[in-house]
């Protein structure tokens, strides 16, 4: 009940009115609203943005993973370095990237020294979501890293000698042994990552770019918080909200789906 | 699993039947305070240079009503209206609070209190009123003006071989004085920040004066605006030509207004900012930094033959009462302490804003406050306080779009006047 019932009120107030129709139905209005809203579409281009992306952000802590796994030398040092993002707050992260990714900051002073023009990081529509993004994974990769390694603990080690004393090169003892023995900490890291990314941006979002340049790094949580508080509108922001419930809802039944399927190949 | 299918189909029901009933905001519920306590909401009191002005305003209350506790609960800026308005929806609003002059305060006018029978005594007294005012009626008490005076680096004038007591007053002479100090010192023309899209409101009120004629201004404030008028299409070629033609420093969509383009002016790197008059990026920031004597304060450079420069500023911060506190005469006592003479009078010498009330003396402040001050009296309501929220949100994004060249000026006003006119 009391999960229900303010999930109930929310959907309830997304069929009223704001300012002066506040209270009144509204029927599907601000459904329509936000239909038109060139914004929100941009927010739910982003979510997909963000899906295409999630295999990005799962290779990346699963290499990783693998080096520390084959003990590449520092192997220690890594492990605790890759870690270290993990604990610190989006908010802490995203100062830091502002100063690095600024337009006269120390990333664009290298780019400029090896000769490459500097980039707006964080001003260009086009490459500010990625910069976001960029950010996101780095901050969190540190947590899929332990869960692989976990992983890899379960890894049959006679499966990798055996590539090794048949001459197998590091990619193909990727493909052919790790990747399938590590087939379950994969989907989990899937599903963990891409929740990750649905839930867990605004912080990033609102420290690095507020949802600009040009509304471009909007997410459907970003136009919620902005809708109720900066517009005065909580039942357009309910609407919204609604949607992107429906969005989670969509996702977790795909992630159930994932693991119960998993489950019976185990 | 009949079971969960009911539970289900139950709770589609439910949902179905409640649909449209209610509210999302509530604004007649009963706010935080009690008869005995008032709940003050804002992002100033727990500032250092704001501290003696709200002592002054709580012993100014304490001698009226000495059985009412006052309780401050600062809230970060960054948050503030999104923690208001859900305080606000849930009933939980306090009972006095602070807001900015123009959209924010009139978007919430229905939660509001009108104070106009409360502070009769005190129209003369302060000013900026029209800020806080919708329909007619006031909502909130002026604390300080703000306004956005262009301020310039003497220093680099004076590097540049200009005299810094003769700043430009026609927009092809200012330019002209702008590639001058470039070639001499490398510093741009405009510390520009627009990474939230607030840059073009300062853009636009600190150089609207000198682009609008004085009848197309005064229409604009009252709510006559032609956006198809070549003069307000002006201001937005404007701003993207100072961008284009490199007058403004490197990466404005990435830069923050707060602090980092402030940061920009006052590390010489730029000659001009449009700042503020009350309470940061103002005079007294800038002075930390450079020399007080060269923080100068010019009028907006006339672009259209027949504009008239002045002052753009309104009322900047004021408090409101809510319209469901227990005693509205007591929370309206409190916001004429707030308000009051003695309490603004630390304000300005602490935090260096420029009070509401005219009686404050600054004669000590220095040339620019001296400049900014002798400007009011002739000064006019900015041009984007004018504009609702939803409005002033899409000109901050299309600012980033016309930066970028993802839109043309004509695309842009277009938007901005549909918005307007849907009000």
């Amino acid at each position: 009940m009391l999960r229900l019932w303010p999930l109930g009120l929310g959907v309830n107030f997304s069929f009223t009115g704001d300012g002066e129709g506040n209270g009144a139905t509204v029927g599907l209005d601000n459904y329509a609203d936000l239909i038109d809203d060139p914004l929100f579409r941009t927010a739910l281009r982003n979510v997909g943005l963000l899906v295409l992306l999630l295999p990005v952000a799962v290779a990346i802590p699963g290499l990783l993973a693998t080096f520390i796994y084959l003990r590449v030398p520092g192997h220690r040092f890594f492990r605790s370095v890759y870690f270290f993002p993990a604990v610190l707050s989006p908010v802490i992260v995203g100062a830091i990237f502002n100063l690095l990714l600024a337009f006269d900051g120390p990333l664009n002073d290298v780019l400029g020294g090896s000769g490459v023009g500097p980039v707006d990081w964080l001003g260009d529509p086009d490459v500010a979501m990625f910069a976001v993004v960029g950010v996101h994974i780095w901050a969190t990769s540190g947590m899929a890293l332990v869960v692989f390694l976990a992983g890899f603990a379960t890894l049959d080690p006679a499966l990798l000698d055996a590539a090794r004393v048949d001459g197998a090169s590091l990619a193909r003892m990727i493909w052919h042994v790790i990747i399938p023995g590590l087939s379950r900490t994969i989907q989990f890291v899937v599903v963990t990552t891409m929740i990750g990314m649905l839930t867990s941006m605004f912080g990033l979002l609102y420290v690095m770019t507020s949802g600009g340049p040009e509304g471009s790094t909007y997410l459907p949580e970003y136009y919620i918080w902005v809708q109720q508080g900066q517009m005065s509108r909580p039942a357009l922001a309910s609407a919204a909200s609604t949607v992107l419930f429906l969005i989670m809802l969509v996702v977790g039944l795909l992630q159930v789906g994932l693991l119960r399927r998993a489950g019976r190949e185990d | 699993m009949k079971q969960r299918t009911l539970w289900s189909a139950t709770l589609v029901a439910g949902l179905v039947v409640l649909a449209g009933c209610g509210s999302a905001s509530d604004p007649d519920s009963a706010s935080g305070g009690s008869k005995d306590k008032l709940v003050v909401w804002d992002w100033k009191s727990g500032d250092a240079a704001a501290s003696a002005y709200v002592k002054k305003a709580k012993a100014d209350f304490a001698q009226q009503h000495p059985g009412v506790t006052v309780e401050f609960a600062a809230q970060p800026f960054e948050q503030y209206y999104t923690l208001l308005g859900a305080a606000i929806q849930a009933g939980k609003g306090p009972d006095v609070m602070l807001f900015n002059g123009g959209g924010q305060i009139r978007d919430r006018a229905d939660s509001l209190l009108p104070l106009d029978e409360y502070v009769r005594d005190d129209k003369k007294r302060l000013a900026g009123w029209e800020a806080f005012t919708k329909d007619g009626k006031t909502y909130a008490a002026p604390v300080t003006l703000q306004g956005h005076p262009i301020y310039y680096n003497k220093s680099l004038y004076r590097k540049a071989g200009l005299d810094p007591e003769q700043p430009a007053t026609s927009w092809d002479e200012f330019v002209a004085n702008c590639r001058t100090i470039t070639k001499a010192t490398g510093a741009r023309c405009f510390a520009q920040g627009n990474k939230e899209g607030i840059g073009i409101q300062f853009f636009l009120s600190g150089l609207g004066s000198g682009v609008l004629s004085p009848t197309e201004y005064d229409d604009w404030i009252a709510g006559k605006r032609d956006w198809s008028s070549p003069a307000v299409k002006r201001v937005f070629s404007l701003w993207k030509e100072t961008n284009d033609k490199g007058l403004n420093n490197d990466g404005a969509n990435s830069t923050a207004m707060f602090n980092d383009a402030f940061a920009v002016f006052q590390s010489n790197k730029a000659a001009h900012i449009i700042g503020l008059m009350s309470d940061i990026g103002h005079w007294k920031d800038f002075a930390e930094f450079l020399d007080a004597g060269d923080v100068g304060v010019m009028e907006p450079p006339v672009v259209t033959a027949g504009a008239t420069p002045s002052l753009p500023y309104d009322g900047g911060i004021g408090y409101a009462v809510a319209k469901s506190t227990k005693d509205p005469k007591v929370a309206a006592d409190l916001v004429r302490s707030l308000t009051s003479t003695d309490a603004l009078k630390p304000f300005y010498a602490d935090a260096g804003a420029i009070v509401a009330d005219r009686t404050v003396d600054v004669s000590s402040g220095g040339p620019a406050v001296a400049t900014i001050v002798s400007g009011i009296d002739r000064g006019k309501p900015a041009l984007h306080v004018a504009l609702s929220s939803k409005t002033v949100d899409l000109m901050g994004r299309l600012s980033q779009q016309l930066l970028s060249g993802s839109v043309t000026v004509d695309a842009a006003v277009k938007q901005l006047a549909a918005s307007d006119q849907a009000g």
